[in-house]
C-alpha cells in the first residue's frame, strides 16, 4: 500500500515534468506547425549547461539558474535563426529534418564539452521526507511538481491574456492573415522557440535534480512526444494531463511490472498511446480540425 | 493619400501580373477596383499592404507612395505600422480563435488607450459580433466571419482599408448590411477605403470613383457615376453578375489557394 502511494506520487510528479517539458513541443507546433524533434537534446544541453554553472563554476544557485534561463532564450532565439529561419516557406518536412539535426549537433556538442557518461547537480531542493498518509516521499517531488504547475498555469495565461500569446495562437491558424494585421511572425517563431529551449531547460534541470544528468536524458524528449500525442498536439491542457498519466502509468507499471518483464517502464507510454490515438485520432484534448461546408 | 504610379508587379521573377497600374485614394474617398477573375485586383491590394514578398511577388518598376513617402520597398510590419491594413479575400479568421480574440489581433501593433473604446466601436458597428464575442471564430456563419473580417481591420484603426471581396458568397441581404456598414465607418472615421470588389452594382454604390482592371492594367476609370453608366460596364460586369452564371464559377473558385507560409 505504501508502495503504491509513493509511486504514484513519484509517478504523477515526475510526469507534470514530462508535461511540461512536452509544452516546449506544443508551443512550437501551435505557432508554426513544426514539429520540434529536438526537444530531448535540449534538455539534455540545458542540464549539462546547469552543470557547468553550479558545480564545474560553483555559482550560487540562483545565479546560476538566471543564466541557465538566459542561455535557454538564447538557444531558442538562435535555433529559430540560424537553423529554420533560411527555410521559411519550405516544405514542411525540411523544416522538421532541420529539428532533427540541430538535435544530433547538440548531442555532439554535449559529448565534447561534457565527456563524462553521467553527473550529478547538487541538491536543489529539500530533501527532507514529508509524510503523505501512509507513505513516506522526499519534498523534491512536490517542489518539482508545483514548479511545473506553475510554469504551465503562467504559459496558459499568457496565451489566452497577452497581445503577443494571442497573436502567436492566431498565426497557428493563418499566417498570412496574421501578417496582414501588421505582425511579424518572424518574432512570433522567434518567441515561441526561445519559451521552447526555456520550458525545455527548467524541465531538464527538474529532471536532474531528482536523478542524475545523464544521456538517458534524451528520452525524455521521447516521452514528452508520447504526452503530446497522448494530450492533443496544440493543447497545453492536454499536455498537462497526458504528463501525469504518462508518468503514473511508467511509474505504477515499472514499479510492479519490471521484475517480471525487463524494460517494461520504456514501454508503457507507447502502449498507452496507441490505445487513445484507435479512440481520438487528435489527442484527448486536440483541436479538431474546423471544417465548415 | 495613396498614390500607385506605373506599378509592375512580378512573381517568381517570372511572372508578369501588373504591367503599369497607375491609381489614386484621395484621403476619406472610397475607391472601387474592379475587374474580372484574374485581373490582378488582389495582386495591387497585396503590393500596397507588402504582402507581397509572402508569395514571392515583387514590385518590380513603378512606385507606391502613401502621403509622399515610398511605401514598394516596405514589409507588410512597417506598412502595417502606417495605418494601411488589407483584410483579405475569402474570410480569413482565426478559426480557432474567439470572435473578440480575432478584434483584438486587428489591434496588435496599436499602443494607445483606445484599444477597449475601439472594441465597443466595431460592436456598435456590428451589433452580432457582441453576442457572439466568446464564441469560436470558425463556426460563425460566412456573413458573421466577413463582419469580423471587417471589424478586425477597423481595430486597426487604420488610414487607409483594403477590402478584397467583402461580398463574395453572401446573400444579397447580407451584402447591403455590410456596405451600409463600410460607408458609415467612412463617413464616421473618416478612413480612406480600397474596395476590390466583383458585385459592381453595390461596390459602385458606395463608392465616390472606380477603377477597372484586366490582364493587369487599369482600362478605365472615373467617378462611380460614370462607371455605373458605362455601356462597357453595363455590359461586362453588372450584366454578368446579374445573369449570376459568372457568380456560381466565383463560389468554385472560392479557393483555399493561399500558400502556407512555413
Ligand atoms: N503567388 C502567385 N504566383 C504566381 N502567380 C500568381 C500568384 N498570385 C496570383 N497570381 C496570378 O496573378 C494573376 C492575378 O491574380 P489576382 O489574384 O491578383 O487576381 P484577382 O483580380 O484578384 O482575381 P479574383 O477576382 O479571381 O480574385 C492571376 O493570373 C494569377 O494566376
Ligand atoms: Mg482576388
Amino acid at each position: 500500500m505504501d508502495q503504491l502511494l509513493q509511486l504514484t506520487i513519484s509517478g504523477l510528479a515526475v510526469g507534470m515534468v514530462y508535461a511540461l517539458i512536452g509544452l516546449g513541443f506544443v508551443l512550437i507546433w501551435k505557432s508554426s506547425s513544426v514539429a520540434n524533434l529536438a526537444l530531448g537534446q535540449i534538455v539534455l544541453l540545458s542540464s549539462w549547461f546547469t552543470y557547468g554553472m553550479l558545480v564545474q563554476l560553483n555559482l550560487p544557485t540562483l545565479l546560476g539558474f538566471l543564466l541557465v534561463i538566459i542561455f535557454a532564450l538564447a538557444l531558442g532565439w538562435v535555433i529559430e535563426r540560424i537553423a529554420l529561419r533560411p527555410l521559411i516557406g519550405q516544405p514542411i518536412l525540411s523544416l522538421i529534418a532541420v529539428t532533427l539535426g540541430v538535435g544530433y549537433f547538440f548531442e555532439g556538442l554535449v559529448t565534447f564539452v561534457w565527456p563524462a557518461n553521467s553527473a550529478a547537480l547538487p541538491r536543489i531542493f529539500p530533501t527532507k521526507p514529508v509524510q503523505v498518509g501512509s507513505a513516506v516521499i522526499s519534498q523534491e517531488y512536490i517542489w518539482i511538481a508545483g514548479i511545473s504547475l506553475v510554469i504551465f498555469l503562467l504559459l496558459t495565461a499568457f496565451f489566452r491574456y497577452h497581445r503577443l500569446g494571442v497573436a502567436m495562437r492566431a498565426s497557428a491558424d493563418d499566417q498570412m492573415a496574421v501578417q496582414a494585421c501588421g505582425i511579424p511572425v518572424t518574432k512570433v517563431f522567434s518567441m515561441s522557440w526561445m519559451f521552447s529551449c526555456t520550458v525545455a531547460a527548467v524541465g531538464g534541470v527538474l529532471l536532474s535534480s531528482i536523478g542524475m544528468i545523464a544521456h538517458g536524458l534524451v528520452a525524455t524528449g521521447l516521452k514528452s512526444f508520447s504526452v503530446v500525442i497522448l494530450g492533443g498536439m496544440d493543447s497545453f491542457g492536454g499536455a498537462m494531463i497526458a504528463g501525469p498519466i504518462i508518468g503514473l502509468a511508467e511509474s505504477i507499471g515499472g514499479g510492479y511490472l519490471s521484475a517480471y518483464v525487463s524494460g517494461v517502464t520504456d514501454i508503457i507510454p507507447f502502449v498507452i498511446i496507441i490505445i487513445v490515438m484507435m479512440i481520438k485520432p487528435y489527442g484527448l484534448f486536440g483541436e479538431t480540425r474546423i471544417e465548415r461546408i | 493619400m495613396l498614390k500607385l504610379n506605373n506599378v509592375e508587379v512580378t512573381y517568381l521573377n517570372v511572372i508578369r501580373v501588373l504591367h503599369g497600374v497607375s491609381l489614386s485614394v484621395p484621403d476619406g474617398a472610397i475607391v472601387a477596383l474592379l475587374g474580372a477573375n484574374g485581373a490582378g485586383k488582389s495582386t495591387t491590394l497585396k503590393a500596397i499592404s507588402g504582402l507581397l514578398r509572402i508569395e514571392e511577388g515583387q514590385v518590380t518598376d513603378g512606385s507606391i507612395e502613401w502621403d509622399g513617402e515610398r511605401i514598394d520597398k516596405k514589409g507588410a510590419e512597417a506598412v502595417g505600422k502606417m495605418g494601411i491594413v488589407q483584410a483579405l479575400e475569402g474570410r480569413r479568421v482565426f478559426e480557432h480563435l474567439q470572435t473578440e480574440e480575432n478584434l483584438m489581433v486587428g489591434a496588435f501593433n496599436r499602443h494607445d488607450n483606445y484599444i477597449k473604446q475601439d472594441l465597443e466601436m466595431v460592436y456598435e458597428y456590428f451589433p452580432r459580433l457582441k453576442a457572439l464575442r466568446r464564441n469560436i471564430a470558425g463556426y460563425l456563419s460566412g456573413g458573421e466571419q466577413q463582419m469580423l473580417v471587417i471589424g478586425r481591420a477597423m481595430m486597426a484603426k487604420p488610414n487607409l482599408m483594403m477590402l478584397d471581396e467583402p461580398s463574395l458568397g453572401l446573400a444579397p441581404l447580407m451584402v447591403e448590411e455590410i456596405y451600409s456598414i463600410i460607408k458609415r465607418f467612412n463617413t464616421d472615421q473618416k478612413t480612406s477605403v480600397l474596395l476590390v470588389e466583383q458585385n459592381v452594382r453595390v461596390a459602385l454604390s458606395i463608392a465616390t470613383n472606380g477603377y477597372v482592371m484586366e490582364n493587369g492594367r487599369v482600362v478605365l476609370d472615373g467617378t462611380a457615376d460614370f462607371l455605373s453608366n458605362n455601356e462597357d460596364v453595363k455590359e461586362f460586369y453588372m450584366g454578368l453578375s446579374a445573369m449570376g452564371t459568372k457568380k456560381s464559377y466565383r463560389e468554385v473558385k472560392h479557393y483555399k489557394r493561399r500558400k502556407r507560409w512555413l
